[in-house]
């Protein structure tokens, strides 16, 4: 990368590099060889290396249980098993799709990436990293930190077909403390622009309880702040009613889900 | 620049471009029961086994597949003995035109090889990568099962 610049781009699976091509792409460096894919869970985090596949992912026993099963639904429903035989986590996040599932999840999870540049490691948002794409192109993603440990996340997709990529999608993730929501983030992604965090939502809930009216009043806000914009999948008053939709959904589900203890 | 593959169990070594995708060196060097439907990951048709896994050949770049295992349907039947598959395939008659059969095979490989037993939810989503125009997709999943117990029932890998 040091040597060639812009002319050279890294591949996991290498697949949206095969669909979509890069203009001005000389040299492509497969980084699945670096041994980059280990799972490994801890009591706060599970860790994945760059080039753990979807279908890794998936399959791993950690995954069925953690987040009450959500991240096992949320990647049974990314593209198809082909795909995700050769799709890499790293890879996912480094296209950075607009219309991602796995990125909306991730970034409502708060997740982390272990990053590698001139500089040596070092440990970033997956957030930072989405605001700040172009350092994609000077550093090599080798792994992702998902916490585990006391955070609630749910996630909704809404789809006009299951293999179709996603007209909206909708994460939520918020810490328990007591009846309290903390460090609530409310994710929208393929708006149709890529996923990121919709504050006015968050600070309804921030410090409060999940009852009936709070979602409702959190749903609203959503909606109502969120940038939505037509496009070929949808428009954009459709794609605002889906968000509060979306936002209600997931945030019934924790709350039945703490209701129920778990 | 040259790749080493071992295809269906043996070892090959090809020149190819370096922007080539592994479906069309595959089909150049005449293992055409690999088929390019969309070209984009979409249909399944091109489907192979990449190290044990199933995935669409006309997205994998042939340099990126430099010393990997691959299996094309070509490699499914033991000389002129059929696969417990391909059986299972021709005797429910789950082909019509046949363009989707090799590679709805091949993600039944994948799924059978580690999920002997599979329910139809399973199996549905297994094939859920693998288009087929003609049919309606029911047909496929009795051969699935199909081939579950023929494999149980044989010692047929």
């Amino acid at each position: 990368m040091k040597d060639q610049g812009s002319r050279a781009k890294l591949v996991g699976g290498g697949i949206d590099v095969a669909l979509y091509g890069t203009s001005g792409t000389e040299v492509l460096i497969d980084v699945t060889g670096l041994g980059l894919d280990e799972i490994e869970q801890s009591a706060d985090t599970l860790s994945l290396g760059a080039s753990v596949t979807l279908t890794e992912l998936l399959e791993h026993p950690a995954t069925a249980d953690l987040y009450g099963g959500v991240l096992r639904d949320v990647l049974r429903d990314v593209a198809s098993p082909l795909l995700r035989n050769m799709a890499t986590v790293a890879g996912t996040i480094a296209s950075a799709h607009p219309w991602s599932d796995m990125i909306s999840l991730f970034l409502a999870m708060d997740a982390r990436l272990t990053c590698y540049d001139a500089g040596g490691e070092k440990t970033i948002p997956l957030e930072s990293m989405l605001s700040d794409r172009a350092s994609l192109h000077t550093s090599l993603i080798v792994g992702v930190k998902l916490p585990v440990s006391s955070i609630s996340v749910q996630f909704e997709k809404f789809t006009r077909t299951g293999f179709d990529v996603g007209v909206l999608n909708c994460a939520v993730g918020l810490v328990p403390d007591n009846q309290d929501c903390t460090q609530v983030r409310i994710v929208l992604g393929g708006t149709p622009a890529i996923a990121s965090r919709v504050p006015a939502g968050e600070q309804l809930l921030e410090g409060n309880q999940l009852t009936d009216a709070a979602i409702e009043e959190a749903a609203t806000a959503v909606a109502e702040a969120l940038e939505v914009r037509d496009d070929l999948r949808a428009s954009a008053a459709y794609r605002r009613e889906l968000a509060a939709v979306g936002v209600r959904r997931c945030l019934n589900r924790i709350a039945e889900g703490w209701s129920a203890g778990t | 620049m040259k790749i080493n593959l071992t295809i269906n169990g043996a070892s090959r070594v090809f020149e190819i471009a370096p922007e080539e995708k592994l479906l069309d060196v595959l089909r150049r060097e005449g293992y055409v029961g690999v088929k390019e439907g969309c070209g984009s990951g979409d249909c399944g048709a091109c489907a192979v086994l990449y190290n044990g896994r199933a995935v669409n050949s006309c997205l994998v770049f042939a340099a990126k597949a430099d010393g990997a295992d691959i299996v094309t349907v070509e490699g499914l039947a033991k000389g002129r003995t059929l696969h417990p598959i391909q059986e299972a395939f021709l005797d429910v008659g789950a082909v019509q035109c046949g363009y989707c059969t090799p590679g709805m095979m091949i993600s039944t490989y994948d799924l059978l090889s580690r999920t002997p037993d599979p329910n139809e939810d399973q199996i549905r989503e297994a094939l859920s990568g693998n288009l087929c125009r003609c049919t309606g997709y029911v047909k496929q999943i009795d051969a699935v099962k199909k081939a579950a117990q023929l494999m149980k029932e044989g010692s047929h890998d």
